[in-house]
């Protein structure tokens, strides 16, 4: 047998969750080690191979020093995958540019959170280093991963769905939540993940990015019909694109600021760190 | 052909008796409306229902269709080579209860597209092998049909069997010999008689007032509007709006484009080439060699459905690309409509009221 493509993992600010599908698809496809060599993934083995030609790299990057280890693994790879809406578009944890960065530390690690742990801005890997490849999602499609991976294998064209969720959901023959009076945002959102939300009768969050064609305006005249207001709206729009909405320049189909605000108040949290006196 | 009566009661006999021997599908009761699906009970079988989100096509042309498997063949030293097995999915005996007569419409045309010109095996062998049940509309299923404008409001003669309600029991139409078979073989019916046609009769004729006319031109109109109103400003407005979603094709049951992929299984050494559903209001469905896209904006696409539904079709297949279901106008978050489209064209166009 030739020899095999060696493939590792790594993650940044993220949950581990696109990794954990990832272990979760070995189950049932252990085939894929037939295609490939895992030489890292520190969430499933303790080997740390530094020779690997396709990195999978989950989560944003949120701190400076994160750039270093990114542009080492760049420097190694010929491939690198982005893996899962972290490291795609900055997702959740871009959320936290609203604020200036100092709160967010206090707020999250404390009065001395500012001097113990680094923290700025969260984006997505691409803002940092080239990236060949994206695997969207909130967690990753197991399937959709495994179909990347063939892909690359055969040295194909990588192409993601480029029509919106509402597709999937259609073939699938489910009620339309909009017309059912729950907020979905299918018609903006990339396809992909089968329409899983929707089907399990969840409204979409957009985690796997925007449909090429998104149509914000229409979108929003949607969701003002259920009564939202702009501000709603907003919050749906930038739950797991807020890096998207900063930077698409002006106008940004939203009716808020999207930059660093003084005067707003932190969301209570229950993870938040106790109040310290 | 002849006219039979079947009394309700005795509709779940009948369903049973199939059972053994067919795949039963008609509408059922679903969370928010119907859905044509599996009858494992004959108690779920809904012959009075509204509509049904997709249309019984999907029993005729597949979301995700199978066409035939491949394999890397290795013969002990020799050359490789690929070893191809056509697939026939989904062919088997079906039986497919509750089919409005617009959805027949919409088979009607599937069976000229794909049987005339290029013969589709795939479809024509799951096509030979059922059978429909027709269910005569006595009241409009809603406000967003308009079958009534359409002319789909009575069977085209592509049904097996076709049912009319009459309160205590069913009038059913035999449309083939082997839907008369089919009927005296696993019913308990008996012919009609003189009165019981005169019922039908009226039956049938008291239903019409109930159902409105939408469209401010009579349907033989549409080709030459759509022709006229190629360049109208109402496109651009509509293209804004759209969403690029495709519900309304899909939901379509006059639609039937389809894309072909070939999907690996995980040795990398074979899989499956399949097609499934696609849609003109998608972007890459006009994008070919070059990045080149022939329809590019929304606009076009939106026209050209329209195209196709009021004009293109009719002039291929010499049938009528729109049965009125009003499935697309349901499916639309933006309420793009084919009477409020037509509608809008003809008033930009200026003409005169054509009915
Ligand atoms: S539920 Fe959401 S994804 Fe499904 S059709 Fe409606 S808007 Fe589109
Ligand atoms: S339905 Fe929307 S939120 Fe849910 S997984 Fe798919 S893209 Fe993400
Ligand atoms: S165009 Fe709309 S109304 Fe006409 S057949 Fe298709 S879904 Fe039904
Ligand atoms: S559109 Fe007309 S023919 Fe079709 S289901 Fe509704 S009422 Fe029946
Ligand atoms: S359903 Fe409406 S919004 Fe979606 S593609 Fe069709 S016309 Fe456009």
């Amino acid at each position: 047998m030739a020899t095999k493509p060696k493939i590792a993992f790594f993650d940044f600010t993220s949950c581990e969750g696109c990794q954990l599908t990832v272990i979760d698809l070995l189950q049932t496809h252990l085939g894929l080690l037939d295609l490939v060599e895992i030489v890292q993934f520190r969430e499933a083995m303790s080997e740390r191979g530094e020779d690997y030609q396709i990195a999978f790299i989950e989560g944003s990057c949120t701190r400076k020093s994160d750039e270093a280890r990114l542009r080492r693994i760049r420097e190694q790879a010929a491939v690198v995958v982005a893996l899962g809406a972290c490291a795609h578009l900055g997702g959740v944890n871009a959320l936290k540019n609203y604020w200036p960065i100092e709160n967010v530390q206090t707020y999250v690690y404390g009065k001395n959170g500012k001097d113990a742990y680094e923290s700025y801005p969260a984006r997505p890997i691409s803002a940092v280093i080239k990236v060949d490849a994206v695997i969207p999602g909130c967690p990753i499609d197991r399937y959709e991963f495994l179909r990347i991976v063939q892909l690359l294998l055969q040295g194909r064209r990588l192409r993601l769905p480029d029509y919106p969720l509402c597709v999937e959901c259609k073939l699938k023959e489910n009620a339309c939540l909009n017309t059912l009076g729950k907020p979905c945002l299918g018609p903006i959102t990339r396809a992909g993940c089968d329409a899983i939300c929707p089907t399990y009768g969840d409204g979409c969050e957009g985690c796997r990015g925007w449909a090429p064609e998104a149509n914000f305006a229409y979108m929003r005249e949607i969701l003002r019909g259920h009564g939202l207001s702009d501000a709603d709206i907003d919050a749906r729009f930038t739950m797991f694109n807020h890096f998207q909405f900063q930077h698409m320049g002006e106008p940004a189909p939203v009716t808020t600021s999207l930059g660093p605000d003084k005067t707003a108040p932190l969301p209570t949290s229950a993870f938040a760190a106790p109040k310290e006196d | 052909m002849s006219l039979y009566i079947l009394s309700k009661e005795r509709l779940p006999q009948f369903v049973k008796a199939l059972q053994g021997k067919f795949r039963v599908v008609g509408p059922v009761e679903t969370e928010t409306g119907y859905a044509f699906d599996d009858i494992t009970d004959p108690a779920q079988l809904q012959m009075d229902y509204t509509t049904t989100i997709l249309p019984p096509k999907k029993y005729f042309l597949p979301q995700r269709e199978v066409l035939f498997s491949y394999h890397n063949e290795k013969e002990n030293g020799g050359p490789q080579r690929l070893e191809m097995r056509p697939v026939y999915q989904d062919v088997q005996p079906t039986v497919i209860f509750g089919v409005h007569t617009c959805d027949m419409s919409g088979i009607m045309l599937y069976d000229k597209v794909f049987s005339e010109g290029f013969r589709d095996e795939h479809y024509m062998e799951r096509r030979e092998q059922i059978y429909i049940i027709g269910i005569e509309c006595l009241h409009p299923c809603d406000e967003a049909s308009f079958c009534k404008d359409m002319g789909t409001l009575t069977a085209p003669p592509i049904y097996d069997l076709h049912m009319t309600d009459a309160g205590d029991h069913y009038f059913v139409d035999t449309g083939t010999e082997k839907g008369e078979r089919l009927l005296l073989d696993n019913a308990y019916v008996k012919m009609a008689e003189k009165e019981d046609i005169q019922r039908l009769g009226q039956v049938l004729s008291s239903k019409w007032p109930r159902f409105r006319m939408r469209l401010k031109m009579s349907r033989d109109q549409t080709p030459s509007l759509l022709t006229l109103g190629y360049q109208a400003k109402l496109w651009q407005q509509l293209g804004e709006r759209c969403l690029a979603c495709a519900s309304c094709t899909n939901v379509c049951p006059t639609c039937f484009c389809f894309d072909v992929r070939d999907e690996n299984d995980i040795t990398m050494q074979g899989g499956e080439r399949v097609r499934v559903w696609d849609s003109c209001q998608l972007y890459e469905f006009a994008l070919v060699a070059g990045e080149h896209n022939f329809r590019e904006s929304k606009a076009s696409r939106v026209r050209h459905r329209l195209m196709r539904k009021g004009k293109y079709i009719k002039q291929v297949h010499g049938l009528s690309g729109c049965t009125g279901c009003g499935r697309c106008e349901r499916a639309c978050l933006v309420n793009i409509t084919i009477p409020g489209t037509l509608n809008a064209l003809h008033e930009e166009m200026q003409l005169e009221p054509g009915i």
